[in-house]
């Protein structure tokens, strides 16, 4: 077999998640969606569509939504990884959290993390957001659940919230 | 006094919201346990194919790998008639060959490459019609007529009215395969302790079949197999086969270490079991006065190569049809038919919203015809409270059935005119609708109704305990599954009113076998009147309890429960608090139901009728829904906002489905070609406008605290309520689904509707 095996290719890089630093061996192949959920468990980001397609495994790179399963490992090492579970830390989470329960901004809850990470980082670019604005800042967010009209009541809430903050 | 709390009718928070938006819910792809490996399936490349060999020693050297499991290792036992754990004989492209578990993920998919198969091509067959066809491949030994024979189901005689009728209406309707793909792919982790099997998955019923048919497929004693789903990513009717699941366990068994195994996005779609494409032909006769004197329906169902549930999608097919409307004659034949298409199985509304397509788009042609009012016709025909004319066939003293046939039965409830009426107000169809056909310009609007009809909830063994402790705890159990629905808010709702408690004291436990009484399959939107009405009695006898100890407490020999509070009958005045009884009680208080619940009087349907505006192009052939109204009577409303979105998040899911949803196979090779979210577009955030739901109907006499079904009925109508108002836009009804640019823009030419 010509092909080398990938199992021994494998780097050293140092992830920057939630403020934590970890030192991890990973193969060139591994995505940082697979790193944080079975490397770190940390397991709000979701694996849906395995291509960037969907949303639901948004995390903070560099404090912008990108989709973790669409990225290496190795490409997000040295840069701040921000997971739903850090997010949850921050005060300004509080309000955005508190619409989604208010307004029912979820039915099953999968793609619910993404949304939130994507509305945290539509609502902080633009706090004045108007409908319109923050329905294409979620376009790229599947709900199978199709509960887009409580979650966008969510995210409109989530903007009244944030203001008053 | 205080007012008495009351948790029905209040739009209570969703139970686990929080800890969803945090991300801290944790799915079966989201467990972890000590030693665990990583499961891959490897699947057929062939439509139909027998392995002559297999040879897995290269995978089994391969870094990383710990098992890997064959035909060979299968269980002689089958998971259903038709299917086998693994099988040496591969039935559509993505059939499951072998499966590897190893250390990583991508150390089991590498493994995967290394299984050397030599197969042996076999004909196929993709196309129902072919497949029934004299010398067509067969797909099972059986033949291709699923279980030997068609489905028949009358009331009346079907071909007397149709001799009777001053004229018959007929076309034929088309429905392709629909992917319910929730967000959440299937999952599995298995892990044997000695010979103890815990499994956690992605599930409808943890009980039946999943518990069952494991314990039965693996010959394991059912009381030593825990099934249980932590959090559904999505249910719609879909996630109810164990194949899975026995994979992962006999490759856990197989490794001595425990195993997960999820599906890609692909093959969710491949191998995840899709809505079966079908080809309905209807025809109707009527009176003069345009009274149906007969309805006659016609389906070839495309099961694909398992039919699963299928055998309950074909029935339900029939059920618009038979039932929507007044008739005294109605016949169904429903035939489902085996191919080496991918897998069919239950999506909600199974075959509801294809035979009401059919129905409800030649009723609008009827109307249309006659020159009567489509919303007339509906609420001059449509079934009344008083049921279908005819007799009775359902012996006396005898459950009814919830997909009845018969005649002479009334409804307990039927809220159809309600829904009706004031769907109507809410789109303002008197004063806007315009004759079909008659807008002008490159934009032409439309308005268009259609009705539903469906299982009320009835008919499923429901259990449920409620445990009362000393300490103030109250512990409530039920074996179903929350698929995302919300049933874990609405059943602590209903336990909630019975104790005069707020909602979120009640302690939920749900989808474990070890923790919970045996609880049915959610499906056929049953959850809240089957468990809910265990739930309700299992709350009444515990509060029995408690008020034995309160009327002790007060010194008294009957005690009520008002307020909240615990007052001597016929005394008010004095009361104990619900914490003093609960402090007071010698010992935990059980309260337990088991039941089936269901009249012998009286059919407990779920009714729905919805309005769509659109805006149509008959140049491109595109519709834009501009407005769209769902009224439904599901009895009394538990909770508003949960509702709400349930219904909104039906008519969307359904609009997608309705407008560009679907999955194409290639009919040479049987591969299937767009098993992605890019590719198979899923409706977006802005995709269509709000929905307007309303819920005008009394209270369900029967059901708990006045509830009826929810989550499919939403659903029945939506294809019918679009194309109606694409007709009366552009004065041409289309007749499959999904109402594509290029299927709507052939039904436009013939009649010259695109011209300027």
């Amino acid at each position: 077999m010509s092909q080398p095996d990938p199992t021994q290719l494998s780097l050293t890089i140092e992830l920057d998640v939630n403020g934590r630093r970890h030192a991890l061996q990973v193969e060139p192949r591994t995505t940082l969606l697979e790193v944080l959920r079975e490397r770190l468990d940390l397991t709000g980001a979701k694996p849906a569509c395995d291509r960037g397609e969907c949303g639901a495994c948004t995390v903070l790179l560099d404090e912008q939504p990108v989709n973790a399963c669409h990225l290496l490992a190795v490409q997000a090492a040295g840069r701040p990884v921000v997971t739903v579970e850090g997010l949850s830390e921050r005060p300004e989470f509080k309000p955005l959290l508190e619409a989604f329960v208010a307004l029912d901004g979820g039915q099953c809850g999968y793609c619910t993390p993404g949304f939130a990470v994507a509305t945290y980082a539509a609502l902080r670019d633009d706090p004045e957001a108007d409908e319109w604005a923050l329905r294409w800042a979620l376009v790229g967010h599947i709900c199978r659940c199709n509960a887009y009209d409580a979650i966008l009541a969510a995210v409109r809430e989530a903007g009244v919230r944030l203001r008053r903050h | 006094m205080e007012s008495t709390p009351h948790s029905i009718g209040e739009s209570v928070l969703r139970t686990g919201l929080a800890d969803k938006v945090r991300g801290a819910t944790r799915y079966t792809a989201d467990l972890k346990r000590p030693g665990l490996l990583h499961g891959r399936i490897l699947r057929s490349p062939h439509a139909h194919a027998h392995i002559v060999s297999i040879d897995t020693r290269a995978a089994e050297r391969a870094p990383g790998v710990h098992a890997v499991l064959t035909h060979r290792d299968a269980p002689a036992t089958r998971i259903d008639v038709d299917l086998a754990v693994l099988d040496s004989e591969l039935r559509f492209v993505g059939d499951e060959v072998a499966a590897v578990a190893a250390e990583s993920l991508a150390a089991a998919e590498d493994a995967l490459e290394l299984i050397q198969v030599r197969y042996e091509l076999l004909p196929a067959v993709f196309d129902a019609e072919q497949a029934l066809a004299d010398g067509a491949p067969r797909v099972h030994p059986g033949g291709n007529l699923v279980g030997g024979e068609r489905l028949l189901v009358q009331r009346g005689d079907a071909e007397a009215g149709l001799a009777a009728a001053a004229r018959v209406f007929e076309g034929t309707f088309r429905t392709q395969v629909h992917a319910p793909v929730g967000m959440e792919t299937r999952a599995a982790l298995a892990e044997w302790e000695r010979d103890r099997l815990t499994v956690w998955k992605t599930s409808r019923a943890v009980h039946t079949p999943d518990r069952a048919t494991l314990a039965r497929v693996l010959g394991v004693p059912p009381a030593d197999v825990r099934v249980i789903c932590t959090a559904m990513g999505g249910g719609f009717g879909n996630k109810d086969e164990s194949r899975l699941a026995a994979i992962t366990a006999l490759l856990a068994r197989k490794a001595g270490r425990p195993v997960r195994i999820e599906y890609s996005r692909a093959e969710e779609f491949i191998a995840g079991r899709n809505r079966q494409s079908t080809v309905n032909h209807l025809r109707i006769g009527v009176a003069a006065d345009g009274a149906p004197t007969a309805i006659d329906l016609r389906s070839v169902m495309n099961a694909g190569a398992f039919v699963a549930s299928g055998r309950n999608v074909v029935r339900r097919i029939g059920q618009g049809p038979l039932y929507l409307y007044a008739c005294p004659n109605a016949r169904y034949e429903g035939i489902p038919v085996y191919t080496n298409r991918p897998a069919g199985g239950s999506f909600r509304g199974l075959g509801a919203p294809l035979g009401h397509f059919a129905l409800e788009v030649l009723v609008d042609q009827i109307a249309a015809a006659l020159g009567i009012d489509p919303l007339d016709y509906r609420l001059r025909f449509g079934v009344p409270q008083s049921g279908q004319p005819g007799r009775r066939t359902t012996p006396p003293g005898e459950l009814l059935p919830d997909e009845p046939v018969e005649g002479g039965v009334p409804f307990s409830s039927n809220g159809l005119r309600a829904c009706l009426e004031a769907g109507a107000e809410r789109i303002g169809w008197r004063e806007r609708r315009l004759p079909n056909g008659t807008a002008t310009g490159p934009r032409r609007r439309g308005l268009g109704v259609a009705m539903g009809i469906y299982k009320g909830g009835v008919g499923r063994e429901a259990e449920a305990e409620l445990r009362i402790t000393p300490q103030g705890r109250l512990a409530l159990s039920v074996g179903v599954v929350d698929v995302g629905q919300g049933s874990e808010t609405i059943l602590a709702q209903i336990a909630a009113e019975v104790l005069q408690v707020p909602a979120q004291r009640i302690e939920m436990t749900l989808a474990d076998t070890a923790h919970t009484p045996p609880g049915h399959i959610t499906a056929g939107s049953s959850t809240t009147f089957s468990s809910g009405h265990a739930v309700q009695v299992a709350a009444e006898a515990a509060k029995n309890r408690l008020l034995e100890r309160a009327a002790a407490l007060l010194g008294v020999s009957d005690a009520v429960l008002e307020g909240g509070r615990f007052v001597p009958r016929g005394q008010p005045g004095r009361s104990v608090s619900m914490d003093d009884v609960l402090h007071a009680l010698p010992e935990p208080v059980l309260g337990r139901a088991a039941l089936t619940p269901g009249s012998t009087d009286c059919l407990i349907n779920a009714f729905s009728a919805h309005f769509a505006e659109v805006e149509v192009e008959p140049e491109s052939g595109r519709i834009r829904i501009v407005r769209y109204v769902a009224a439904q009577d599901s009895g009394r409303i538990v909770n508003p906002r949960l509702a709400t979105s349930q219904v909104s998040g039906a008519v969307l899911q359904f609009l997608g489905i309705a407008l560009r949803e679907e999955l194409y196979l290639d009919e040479r090779t049987g591969v299937t070609l767009n098993p992605s979210f890019l590719e198979h577009k899923s409706t977006a955030i802005v995709d269509f406008p709000a929905i307007e739901v309303v819920f005008p109907a009394g209270p369900e006499p029967l059901g708990p605290f006045g509830a009826k079904a929810l989550g499919e009925p939403p659903v029945v109508p939506v294809f019918a309520a679009v194309a109606n108002a694409v007709a009366n836009a552009t004065g041409a009804w289309l007749h499959e689904v999904p109402f594509t640019p290029r299927r709507l823009l052939e039904a436009l030419r013939p009649q010259g509707g695109a011209q300027r």
